[in-house]
């Protein structure tokens, strides 16, 4: 692992204007969208509990988004020829893909954190252990959707790889009840739901602020989804060098 | 037709001490031969153009030399050691074509990033500095012309400080004065005693630039040598010389002389040996006058040894 490298691909993403208006902007903005829709109903208990649950979704929207996209940029550098070029340095081909991962989860730090502080700075309380849950379980649970996108990076051309990565994170926050609650889904969906990674993902946040802790199959069904994309990633990435 | 200045190694076997040996390469892309068959020994020090049209697997060769590619058969070795071995203690560096750039990644940060990867790189502003590009480090890539991307190109290729330097069509996409630049710095560099191997298709930069030169076509080695082994190696001159009186089938029958056009009492005799063709038109005819005599270029040893009559204009 070369730190050199892993900070400057994280500065490389966090400073496009892409990535700051997309993926940290817009959960910001929808979060005080829905909270200012939905957050005035109710007495202030329920006021807060509706924020509280808005903000834990959109801060969970925002870091899944985070971390699938960035992986997603290897499609654009496989197009430019730059993985030609760092296969001239003694970066190993799993490095690089290991680095893209980690750069996924180092910069879906910071919609996670800037959603919660706007929600804290508009009227979100929650005891310690409830933030401590919500920001570095939630952060944690990213680790599939991080791997996720190096999968996408590897599968798609430069061309599909915009489509097909939002489309991705777009379905997955859907499907994972981080738009609205799963127990407003259709029967179906929420039992299809509870097949996706989100959804398991989504629940750490939720449980946050419903004070509930973080369970034993929540822990289990990310990790298996985590191993899973991972073999397939590296299935893929053996093919892809057995190739030249 | 093969002259060689080195004694290529024997297919199978592999030179010691050379800082490149081929043997017996060969590379398939399907139903083409990319690569059919190259044996080649380049010795530490020596500055070499691998010349030939398009598509006659000059980048294959590359390729392979750098462990991008691997060949379907023959051995490679750089310094004694397998490619992937020499990209990674650094003892080659090399400049691909095409791409190879972050557009949103400064110069400076590109290069810094590569020297971070190798294990014993030079300052990166050494290597800005040499490749001519130390004004441009805070410069994104994306907003660079593409001389300038070449030669960034080149700072990369540059910052392992590899003992062989392998470059890929490095000028294509710069202009006249670029190019310029871009070979001063590249002199420089090999000042130093270090190897370098460069792919082009421009004659006037392997003539310029190259101590040998190695003809490339359909995947064969056609020539190696000198520049001026290269150019005799379509043997001959060019006479040229105004001689009243003169026809052609009289001109023909000169000594040494292979071939012969006459326009306007103007002749141009193509010799195998120009000093007989000479004493003895000067005998036959003694008013010849304004008598020129000059050797073939490399374009015209180029033409006739990779002679693909269409790649020509």
């Amino acid at each position: 692992m070369n730190i050199k490298y892993l900070a400057l691909e994280t500065r490389r993403v966090i400073r496009a204007p892409r990535f700051l208006i997309f993926t940290v902007g817009f959960p910001v903005v929808f979060y005080l969208l829905f909270s200012n829709l939905y957050g005035n109903q109710g007495g202030a208990a329920e006021q807060a509990a509706t924020r509280a649950w808005i903000m834990a979704g959109m801060a969970a929207f925002g870091a899944l988004t985070a971390a699938v996209s960035t992986g997603t940029r290897i499609a654009t550098e496989r197009g430019a020829g730059w993985q030609r070029q760092l296969r001239l340095t003694p970066l190993s081909g799993g490095a690089y893909l290991v680095t893209k991962a980690l750069v996924g989860m180092l910069v879906s730090v910071g919609p996670l954190l800037l959603v919660c502080a706007v929600g804290a700075a508009t009227g979100v309380r929650l005891d310690a252990a409830a933030w401590a849950q919500l920001v570095i379980g939630t952060w944690l649970g990213l680790l599939p959707f991080a791997v996720l996108g190096v999968l996408i990076g590897q599968l798609s051309t430069p061309d599909s790889v915009q489509p097909i990565g939002s489309a991705t994170f777009m379905l997955l926050s859907i499907g994972g009840g981080l738009w609205f609650p799963p127990e407003l889904m259709p029967t179906w969906l929420n039992r299809l739901a509870h097949v996706l990674p989100s959804f398991w993902y989504g629940g750490i946040g939720r449980d946050a602020v419903g004070h509930q802790g973080v369970t034993m199959q929540t822990v289990l069904v990310l990790g298996v989804w985590t191993v899973g994309l991972a073999l397939v990633a590296a299935r893929r990435y053996r093919a892809d060098t057995a190739r030249v | 037709m093969t002259t060689r200045t080195q004694q290529a190694g024997t297919p199978g076997a592999v030179a010691s001490g050379a800082a490149v040996a081929l043997a017996g390469l060969r590379k398939h892309y399907g139903e083409v031969r990319a690569v059919a068959g190259i044996d080649l020994v380049i010795s530490p020090g020596e500055v070499v153009a691998l010349l030939g049209p398009n598509g006659a697997g000059k980048s294959t060769t590359v390729d392979m030399m750098l462990g991008l590619t691997r060949p379907d058969a023959g051995e490679v070795r750089v310094f004694g050691q397998q490619p992937r071995d020499a990209v990674t203690s650094g003892t080659v560096g090399a400049m691909l074509q095409a791409g190879a750039l972050l557009d949103d990644a400064t110069v400076a940060e590109t290069v810094g990033l590569v020297a971070a990867l190798h294990r014993a790189p030079m300052p990166v502003g050494e290597a800005l500095d040499r490749a001519g590009v130390a004004d441009l480090a805070r410069r994104r890539c994306g907003r660079l012309s593409g001389g300038e991307k070449q030669r960034v190109r080149f700072a990369v290729a540059l910052v392992c400080d590899p003992d062989l330097l392998v470059l890929d069509e490095p000028t294509v996409a710069m202009d006249v004065a670029g190019r310029r630049g871009f070979w001063q710095a590249m002199h420089a560099y090999t000042e130093t005693g270090r190897t370098v191997l460069f792919a082009t298709h421009y004659l006037e930069e392997a003539e310029n630039y190259a101590d040998r030169v190695v003809l490339i076509r359909a995947g064969r080695i056609v020539a190696d040598g000198s520049v001026a082994q290269v150019r005799a190696a379509v043997s001959g001159r060019t006479v040229r010389a105004v001689v009243p009186g003169a026809t052609e089938p009289a001109l023909a029958g000169l000594p040494g002389v292979t071939n012969v056009q006459l326009r306007a009492g103007r002749a141009v005799l193509h010799c195998a040996d120009s000093d007989a063709t000479v004493r003895a038109l000067l005998a036959a005819y003694p008013d010849a006058h304004d008598i020129e005599i000059t050797s073939a270029g490399l374009e015209d040893a180029f033409l006739a040894l990779t002679g693909n009559p269409e790649e020509h204009r």
